[in-house]
């Protein structure tokens, strides 16, 4: 098999991993040294600095935790560090990564024979950069030459297809994870899948209910043997540990009994103390419910989203071990009517999918097989096609070639294709037919004008037939923040990957040669909102002063240029035409540390304004918008939990915290704008009518028309209630009018008078005035490029602009 | 997107197919146009619309067969593209950019009618 085709995908899952070989026409489990088709996700590093990984590791959790990590992929891509205190060593998460993923490929290489050199590896969809970053380091590290990634719902949905009698219209991937969530809407037509939408939550696991039964358990025995018990004390982390591990085989004999016996025996106050619960069928789905709800509130904002509705939903792929759950499969079917998909191993479906996904991606594991330098033929076809009439692309290349007239593809079983002459370009494009569901070997055949054969190679192609998938979406939208707090987007959520886009920013910041510590940044974020400070930060492209060639001033244009490859990793690149330079370092692609301590001061301001916001919600009898707050009451109770946790010494806890902060964040801004709708609505009618205004004396007939076109999408904003649209849109406007109205002669001397009658509030008081009295002076002269940039160089100093580039994430660009 | 994009980046237009093309006909004509390109033939790198040639990119051509794909935004780029096939009926491409669209202020109540 091997011989033939070799295809390898990875499951990097948070509790357990797997591997899988494709050989064109079906995906088998690699099996570990065990025997098992599953790996635990888990390393020990001992007293000599051996390491184990998996199974043999998993054993020592209980006999010593210290030194075994379990679940550290929810930190990938942090700095964050797990200490093995026998060995004396620190290992970041994607180092641990590497352990387990060299491992598997042990594991491929003593079943097949081959030490795969390529593969594919799944990761969550809604991964931040950072993490899908930090995955493929990982696998670099390990020894592959070359990996791909691919989205886990994607990986599902293949592996489900490829084996699916009928798989025709819409299907969702329900994937719970040890640790994330992710939910996928897909089609299938004509044996062609495409992901019409994806969502889910990158904290929300089986974990989590692991951690309600430990919540559960300490609050039952809590005049037992648990008293005192809690989760924000960092003495007890062992006996949390230990608490969870239990609860974690409690949740799976569940899945079998009505019943089951939680008592563990776990070290607390220097004692081994020993817990004696029971756990039904029925207090584990009240406990589990909200967790539930939660993941079924996004499959249906999903649904939704993209109007499928009753039965036009074909079917469910159950994908993680959670999802073994009765209660679970049960709510799910329940309240998405529509059946399960029958006979699919949710624990390896993922693996399986990458596998196939690697076939799809000519990605053979053995590395590259044809000889380069033999080449006369440069083809392109599809590996793996779900038409059965695709077509063969190519060129003849080098001198050997000149005498070439024409090709044709013979297939094993005799057929012809017609026979394709090469055109002025020396290229060829010829259909192919394929056998439904089987591997078809082509013999590729040349001829010169005489007709006499003439060697060509490849002399031989392969192009199996089965399902295939459309280039993958991007989950969240990708952009640069701005000096201003704003975002300029560069891939809308949904975009097809690979993407590539370039836009021209202004630099606002002088960045000389030798001036130590200045360095000009560019942030790159991901996120849906408009304030760059609600998005996350992904990376940093920075352009340090020892690094340019000559002083680039403020006001000189840069040109960024973003690109994404089809499993979400990112390359920047920073073009100055001025000084002909490139940069293409993304600095710190990290996602940020937390510190629980600096984030409870965000959390109870977040807390204040959600108060007041309640109270003016049931105050006003505003219904909708108090059904809006009670998602963000639930976050509060999860952010409480995790700054608990987090203080106790939960790394995971921290980051959880600190993503729900920006999303709760976000909420509360949500629901303060849906408050003041009437108002917002207004003033948008103001903006576009002032605008209007100005474009009509001052604007170019360009602008005319983009006003007409932005107040058209505002009309289709305020029809759909929509508020963000609405403010972006809004936005546009008083952008193109201001634009306008700064060629009216007096603009800048108005701005600047503004401006001066702030000065007291300048932070920097003796500067402002002297650029006061500057400006004056170009007044008086009539110097209107004067006052600009006295009225600029007087803005930097007042506190809103101040406030703006904190929140702009210090971006030296606009 | 203003009425020229709509035209000119027509996704009928960047794939070379028809209005009538069958769902199959997209992936395939996918699949050809990025073989071409990544084979970096002159013939693949542009395409042709009333309102003159465009380049083609990998990116163009990913974008064009996902706005395919779905059968909503489909329909609309099917009446772009019949618009944008009587263009040559219209006087000028510049005509039709400034000809004066339909007073949308008046129409949202942002601006009194004259």
């Amino acid at each position: 098999m091997a011989a033939d085709a070799f295809y390898v995908g990875f499951d990097l899952g948070t509790t357990n991993s797997a591997a899988a070989v494709f050989d064109g026409e079906r995906a088998h489990i690699v099996r570990n040294a065990v025997g098992s088709p599953l790996t635990p996700s888990v390393v020990r590093i001992d007293g000599r600095g051996r390491v184990t990984v998996g199974d043999k590791a998993r054993k020592f959790a209980e006999r010593d935790p210290e030194n075994t990590v379990m679940e550290f992929k929810r930190l990938m891509g942090t700095a964050a560090t797990y200490a093995f205190p026998a060995a004396g060593v620190q290992r970041t998460a994607e180092e641990l990564a590497t352990e387990v993923l060299r491992s598997l490929r042990a594991d491929v290489a003593a079943q097949f024979g081959i030490e795969p050199k390529r593969a594919v590896i799944s990761v969550p969809a809604l991964f931040e950069l950072a993490q899908s970053a930090a995955t493929t380091k990982a696998a670099l590290a390990a020894g592959f030459e070359r990996v791909e990634l691919i989205q886990e719902p994607i990986a599902s949905a293949l592996a489900s297809g490829w084996s699916a009698e009928d798989g025709e219209g819409y299907w969702l991937v329900y994937d719970l994870g040890g640790g994330t969530f992710d939910v996928s809407l897909l089609e299938s037509n004509s044996g062609f899948l495409r992901v019409v939408g994806h969502d889910g939550d990158n904290f929300l696991g089986g974990r989590d209910v692991d951690a309600a039964i430990v919540d559960w358990a300490i609050s039952t025995s809590q005049d037992g043997a648990a008293a005192g018990l809690s989760r924000s004390n960092p003495e007890h982390t062992a006996a949390i540990e230990q608490l969870k591990r239990a609860a974690e085989e409690t949740k799976i004999e569940l899945s079998r009994a009505e019943e089951a016996a939680l008592s563990p025996a776990i070290p607390l106050h220097g004692l081994g103390l020993e817990l004696d619960l029971t756990l039904t069928r029925a207090e584990l789905e009240r406990l589990c419910a909200p967790l539930i709800d939660r993941s079924l509130d996004v499959c249906e904002a999903l649904l939704h989203e993209h109007g499928v509705h009753g039965a036009a939903l074909r079917k469910v792929v159950f994908v993680g071990g959670p999802t073994m759950m009765p209660v679970l499969r049960r709510r799910v079917l329940e309240r998405l009517g529509a059946p399960a998909a029958d006979g699919l191993d949710p624990m390896t479906l993922v693996a399986r999918g990458a596998a196939i996904y690697a076939a799809t991606s000519n990605l053979d594991a053995r590395g590259e097989v044809a000889d380069a330098r033999e080449q006369t033929l440069w083809l392109q076809y599809p590996p793996v096609s779900s038409d059965t009439e695709p077509f063969v692309v190519g060129r003849a290349i080098g001198a050997a070639t000149e005498a070439l007239h024409a090709v044709t593809l013979v297939r094993s079983d005799g057929w012809r294709s017609t026979s394709a002459v090469l055109d002025a370009e020396r290229s060829f494009a010829v259909q192919v037919q394929l056998e439904v569901g089987r591997s078809n070997v082509f013999r590729v055949e040349g001829v010169g004008r005489d007709s006499a054969p003439l060697p060509v190679h490849p002399s031989e192609i392969k192009i199996f037939q089965g399902l295939t998938i459309a280039d993958p979406p991007l989950s969240r939208s990708v952009g640069v923040a701005l000096a201003n707090d704003r975002v300029r987007v560069y891939f809308e959520r949904g975009t097809p990957l690979p993407a590539r886009c370039t836009f021209a920013h202004t630099t606002t910041m002088t960045v000389a040669p030798g001036a130590e510590h200045s360095v000009l940044r560019i942030p790159i974020v991901q996120g849906e909102h408009d304030a760059a400070h609600l998005c996350r930060l992904v990376g940093t492209l920075e352009i340090p002063a020892h690094a340019v060639r000559a002083t680039l001033p403020a006001g000189s244009a840069v040109e960024v240029t973003l690109e994404l490859d089809r499993g979400g990793s990112l390359a920047a690149r920073a073009l100055i035409p001025a000084l002909a330079q490139v940069f293409e370092r993304v600095e710190t692609l990290l996602v940020p540390g937390v510190d629980p301590s600096q984030l409870a001061p965000h959390f109870e301001r977040l807390v204040e304004r959600l108060t007041a916001l309640r109270a003016s919600a049931f105050r006003e009898a505003r219904r909708e918008l108090i059904l809006v707050l009670e998602r963000a009451d639930a976050r509060v109770l999860e952010v409480e939990r995790d700054l608990a946790a987090a203080r106790g010494g939960d790394l995971d806890a921290a980051q959880r915290a600190r993503r729900n902060l920006i999303e709760l964040d976000a909420e509360i801004e949500g629901g303060e704008q849906a408050r003041h709708w009437p108002e917002l609505s207004a003033k948008a009618a103001r903006d576009a009518s002032r605008a209007s205004a100005w474009i009509e004396s001052y604007g170019t007939a360009q602008e005319r028309r983009m006003l007409e076109e932005a107040v058209d999408r505002m009309g289709e904003a305020l029809r759909r209630h929509d508020i963000r649209d609405l403010k972006r849109q809004a936005d546009v406007v008083s952008r193109l009018g201001h634009a306008a109205w700064l060629r009216d002669p007096d603009a800048w001397p108005n701005m600047f008078e503004a401006a001066a009658a702030r000065v007291h509030d300048a932070r920097d008081l003796p500067r402002a005035q002297a650029i006061v009295e500057q400006g004056r002076r170009a007044m008086a002269a009539h110097d209107n490029e004067g006052v600009r940039t006295a009225t600029r160089s007087l803005w930097a100093l007042l506190p809103e602009q101040v406030r703006v580039l904190e929140h702009g994430m210090d971006s030296g660009v606009r | 997107m203003s009425l020229r994009a709509k035209i000119i980046d027509n996704p009928f237009y960047v794939l070379e197919l028809a209005p009538t093309c069958a769902r199959a006909d997209i992936e395939r004509a996918q699949q050809v146009w990025l073989a071409k390109l990544e084979l970096s033939l002159q013939s693949a790198m542009s395409y042709a619309t009333p309102l003159g040639r465009r380049p083609r990119t990998p990116e163009a051509v990913r974008k064009a067969a996902d706005e395919l794909r779905d059968p909503v935004r489909r329909i609309a780029h099917e009446f772009w593209m019949l618009r944008g096939d009587r263009c040559d009926e219209t006087p000028s491409e510049a005509a039709e950019v400034a000809s004066p669209p339909p007073d949308a202020l008046v129409a949202l109540g942002l601006r009194a009618p004259r």
